[in-house]
């Protein structure tokens, strides 16, 4: 008995090491492999999506692994912590900066010139920050996206509102009206746990950051203003405080007939409220000193440890070649980042996009430093606890000012 | 039974070896982590850590946010944790009371909370407690009762997450009683029922203490699952209103993982064990106490 | 409690009548998912909530199929499973070790591993992962394997149930001449069966949900598992619920089947003779 014990051991054993060494293709590749992780839906369209460009160089194979969206950065983590990259990665515009300080992505200055794609003349401005970390290059804009109002066409008529509001006082006053439309209706729809929201209020407020000199400037008036103008929204019962019914749902029952969202919604909505059709449309942000909204998105980075980085670049340019960009937004619905994209009449055809291209024009990303995680998370719990809470603006706009202030001097 | 051979060692070893590979030195690892300042950076490049001592715990109880997670933390134990045990116990119970076909098929049917994916249960609890649209509200309103606030306000937010927790907890341990119960020869009961004891009396004197060995692992095991109480904050309210549902487990979550502050992180985490190491010891001085095992 | 001579058919009205109550109120999520994956995406999320789909489809479960690499999933997930069997062993025989046998430092031991299970699983997977990459186990099927084959949960569950298993039958059998190893595959292994039946079940539903490690531990997706493939499919913005049920719902259906096989041996209970 003893010794068939020990055999059965012996023979998994033997079998784990087995089934343990059959599966191991090496990771990381050789100089013809190009190994690119890739985020969730996107991951996996990519790697249909990359057999043309093997089929355009020759002796280079795409490998792309699929990464899950809510696991990525646990993924990313270890990866740094290894060593142990792929050659090509997809980042999301917000922690651009945290792997770049970390060291964890090749700085691709040297290579800027023999790759005409990379130029950042070709990409809009609010792309153009989330290239950079100090003076490097550390990333190439894959596929952008912003923040616009979307509304009720029929419900915003009801109110006397013809377009979209334009401006802050018509987006105060028009969401206002809608509110008043009675018990459960609401005006404008602002989500709580959003952290850029905040932002693109300040933003077009005219506030800036001043990261050079290590200022962020919370304190400033424009900030404050745009923080109260935020708040005001909840105080007056203008926006639901509560986690109500979700977005699409009243929206289509029209008791939250405006919203501010990116362009994933549009196929939201056409999937999950076919019925609307024609009733709503999408608009650029309102004005107040500028229409400024959020850049998102994904870059392409290289890791530091790439041991193709030949590859690499060849692939990164060619995701970013302007038709490549044309025919990857069919493929997934993303927007080109590249401005000349933009110019091409399928975007300028259809009114939908036309309004995420004019956005585009005007955006900033969140604020570049590691930080800026932790600083939006800040900013939501202190604006919780005015809005629910009831606490001072003032106070608590100071309290967060130092917080965010002591974070960033760390 | 007192052999000085080599069996013992030859039955926990395989087991024991393994879970010092991959969680006592990782553990050793993790602790050393605590007195520095490990973040991402020095996770890519190892010379840009730095010693820091006791800064990390320091600070640690200067965190406002810390101390209401250990509060909070605290409050769902104590109420959860007895909850859970009374109703897996009473459901096993319960189901323990007849044989038939009915009863072994609803053995499954209150294991399924246990098995039901996170995402449903996110959705459709966001949906029981939805403060205007909820059903909890809408049948409390036939009762003429106000609304309540569900998850928006902290302490019955807390709450809230309790019965959450109670309801999708209850399958695991219900079916270790019922194997408990199972374990009881049925010849105690008859000698019970001889003595002309009745149904009370047999509970309380025969199965009760029968099941004590069980009822010592759930409670530990239910303690330390509870101080590390997560998955229902996280999918619900992400630790708001206010910090108000905040655990220790998902403050660790989000300094390590949000914020990547691996020092700071694993610091909490070891406050966070010896508090379990601490209630555990007691658990076990009890029962030391009460029966030598 | 389980005697049949003392029932009335009142009471036994009445626990029928609190366990089928009890027993619809905590099976809703579970009913409401099922019928979601029966959903297209615009019913999920309505409110109120409908059990049964006003326009049900089978899209989900189409879309859910066509977009796996379903072959490769399912064979790592069950060569997890599998392995995590072997593990229940280990397991089972280190509880038995800790409970029956007295060496030193036993209870040292012992408290050992229970300190293992309080610590947060987050605090040591990035030290996990930089050993088995210092061991070069980092996208391989080990990798994923190893570090969950031990579990402390389980090891003290054998053993807070093998301590009641009386000492007199053991060494009955020692004196019959009978080994260590054969005492425990013959004698102790059928008189825990019920814990068996437990720990079998909780050991598939880990195995067979297996997500994190399999994948921070691979770099190819040849290694992923259905848990893996599935979360795949979630959008970073959009929430296809009704395709997430559909996958939920898949992946349950066979621990169903598995909680109705090993549960047969909870019932079959304490029917050894030879212990009294």
């Amino acid at each position: 008995m003893k010794g068939k014990l020990w055999l059965l051991i012996a023979v998994v054993l033997t079998s784990l090491t087995l089934t343990g060494c059959s599966d191991s293709s090496s990771s990381g590749g050789d100089e013809h492999t190009v190994t690119v992780w890739a985020m969730g839906e996107e991951g996996k369209k990519l790697k249909e999506f990359s057999k043309d460009f093997e089929e355009k160089n020759e002796g280079l194979t795409v490998d792309v692994q699929a990464i899950p969206w809510d696991t990525a950065h646990d993924k990313l983590l270890t990866a740094v912590a290894s060593g142990n990259g792929p050659d090509v990665v997809q980042l999301g515009t917000t922690w651009v900066p945290e792997f770049a300080e970390a060291g964890a992505l090749l700085d691709l200055s040297e290579h800027m010139e023999d790759y005409p794609n990379f130029a950042k003349e070709n990409y809009f401005d609010g792309s153009v920050t989330t290239m950079e970390h100090e003076d490097q290059v550390v990333g190439i804009p894959w596929y952008a996206d912003t923040r616009v109002i979307y509304y009720r066409k029929d419900v915003l008529k009801e109110a006397g509102y013809e377009e979209a509001p334009k401006t802050w006082d018509e987006l105060k006053d028009a969401a206002k009206k809608l509110a008043d439309r009675g018990e459960g209706s609401y005006g404008l729809d602002i989500d709580r746990n959003d952290q850029i929201t905040p932002f693109i209020f300040a933003w077009q407020n005219g506030y800036e950051a001043n990261l050079e000199e290590g200022d962020l400037n919370f304190d400033s008036p424009e900030f404050k203003e745009a923080i109260q103008y935020y708040t005001s929204y909840f105080e007056e019962g203008i926006s639901q405080k509560q986690e109500g019914k979700d977005i699409v749902e009243a929206f289509k029952d029209g008791s939250k007939p405006m919203f501010f969202s990116g362009p994933w919604m549009i196929n939201i909505i056409n999937d999950q409220a076919p019925d609307l059709e024609g009733k709503w449309a999408t608009a650029v942000m309102p004005t107040k000193e500028t229409n400024t909204s959020s850049m998102g998105g994904a870059n392409l980075s290289i890791f530091e440890s790439s041991d193709n980085v030949e590859g690499a670049l060849e692939f990164i340019s060619y995701m970013t070649d302007v038709e490549t960009q044309l025919s990857w937004l069919e493929e997934s619905n993303t927007l080109p980042p590249r401005t000349e994209a933009w110019e091409d009449p399928v975007m300028q055809e259809n009114p939908m996009y036309a309004t995420f291209g004019e956005q585009l024009e005007n955006t900033k990303p969140g604020l570049q430093t590691e930080q800026f995680e932790r600083i939006a998370q800040e900013l939501l719990a202190h604006i919780e606890r005015i809005t629910v809470g009831g606490a001072d603006v003032e106070k608590e706009l100071e309290e967060f000012n130092q917080e965010a202030q002591s974070l960033i001097e760390e | 039974m007192k052999l000085k051979n080599r069996h013992p060692y030859m039955f926990i070893s395989p087991a024991v070896l393994l879970l010092s590979l991959f969680s006592l030195i990782p553990i050793l690892i993790a602790f050393f982590i605590s007195f520095t300042d490990m973040n991402l950076k020095g996770l890519a490049d190892w010379s840009s850590v730095s010693f820091v001592g006791l800064e990390n715990y320091q600070s640690l109880f200067a965190d406002d946010k810390f101390i209401k997670s250990i509060f909070n933390t605290i409050f769902y134990v104590i109420i959860g944790v007895p909850l859970v045990i009374i109703c897996s116990l009473s459901i096993a119970l319960l189901l323990n009371y007849g044989t038939s076909k009915l009863f072994t098929m609803f053995r499954a049917v209150y294991y399924m909370p246990s098995i039901t994916n996170i995402i449903a249960v996110a959705v459709i609890w966001g949906y029981l407690y939805n403060t205007e649209y909820g059903l909890f509200n809408y049948l409390l309103s036939l009762l003429t009762v106000e609304n309540v606030p569900w998850l928006q306000e902290p302490t019955i937010a807390k709450i809230s997450l309790i019965i959450l927790a109670v309801w999708k907890g209850i399958g695991i341990n219900m079916i270790i009683f019922l194997a408990a119960l199972q374990g009881i020869p049925k010849s105690y009961y008859e000698a019970a029922e001889m003595d002309g004891a009745n149904r009370l009396q047999v509970l309380f004197n025969v199965t009760l203490p029968l099941l004590r060995y069980a009822t010592f692992f759930v409670t530990v095991t239910t303690l330390i699952g509870w101080m590390q109480f997560f998955e229902e904050p996280f999918v619900m309210t992400d630790g708001g209103p206010l910090d108000g549902t905040i655990s220790i487990a998902l403050f660790i979550y989000k300094e390590g993982f949000q914020f990547s502050e691996f020092g700071y992180a694993a610091a909490a985490s070891f406050v966070l064990f010896a508090m379990i190491i601490l209630v555990t010891m007691i658990q076990f001085k009890f029962r030391k106490s009460d029966t030598e095992y | 409690m389980a005697l049949a001579t003392k029932k009335n058919k009142w009471e036994q009205a009445l626990v029928i009548f609190i366990m089928v109550a009890g027993g619809i109120l905590v099976s809703i999520p579970f009913i409401w998912m099922i019928s979601s994956s029966f959903k297209p995406e615009s019913e999920v999320l309505s409110i109120p909530p409908t059990i049964i789909p006003d326009n049900p489809t089978l899209d989900n479960y189409i879309n859910l199929f066509t977009n796996m690499n379903f072959a490769v999933y399912l064979r790592n997930t069950l060569v997890i499973v599998l392995f995590s069997f072997l593990g229940l062993l280990f397991n089972a025989m280190a509880g038995y070790g800790f409970a029956k046998y007295n060496f030193r430092g036993r209870d040292k031991v012992f408290y050992i591993v229970l300190a293992t299970m309080m610590i947060p699983g987050q605090v040591t997977m990035i030290p996990v992962y930089l050993l088995l990459n210092a061991m070069g186990l980092t996208n391989t099927m080990t990798g994923i394997i190893l570090p969950g084959l031990a579990v402390a949960f389980s090891i003290f569950l054998f053993r807070q149930f093998m301590t009641t298993i009386p000492d007199d039958l053991i060494e009955a059998a020692r004196l019959d001449g009978a080994g260590e190893f054969y005492i425990f595959f013959r004698l102790v292994m059928p008189i825990a069966k019920p814990i068996f039946a437990v720990q079998g079940i909780l050991t598939f539903i880990a195995g067979w949900n297996s997500f994190l490690w399999p994948l921070i531990i691979a770099n190819d997706e040849s290694l992923y598992t259905l848990s893996v493939g599935l979360s795949l499919l979630q959008g970073q913005y959009a929430n296809n619920f009704a395709l997430q049920m559909a996958g939920a719902a898949f992946m349950v259906v066979p621990i169903i089947i598995i909680f109705s096989f090993f549960q047969k041996y909870i019932v079959e209970g304490f029917t050894m003779s030879g212990i009294k």
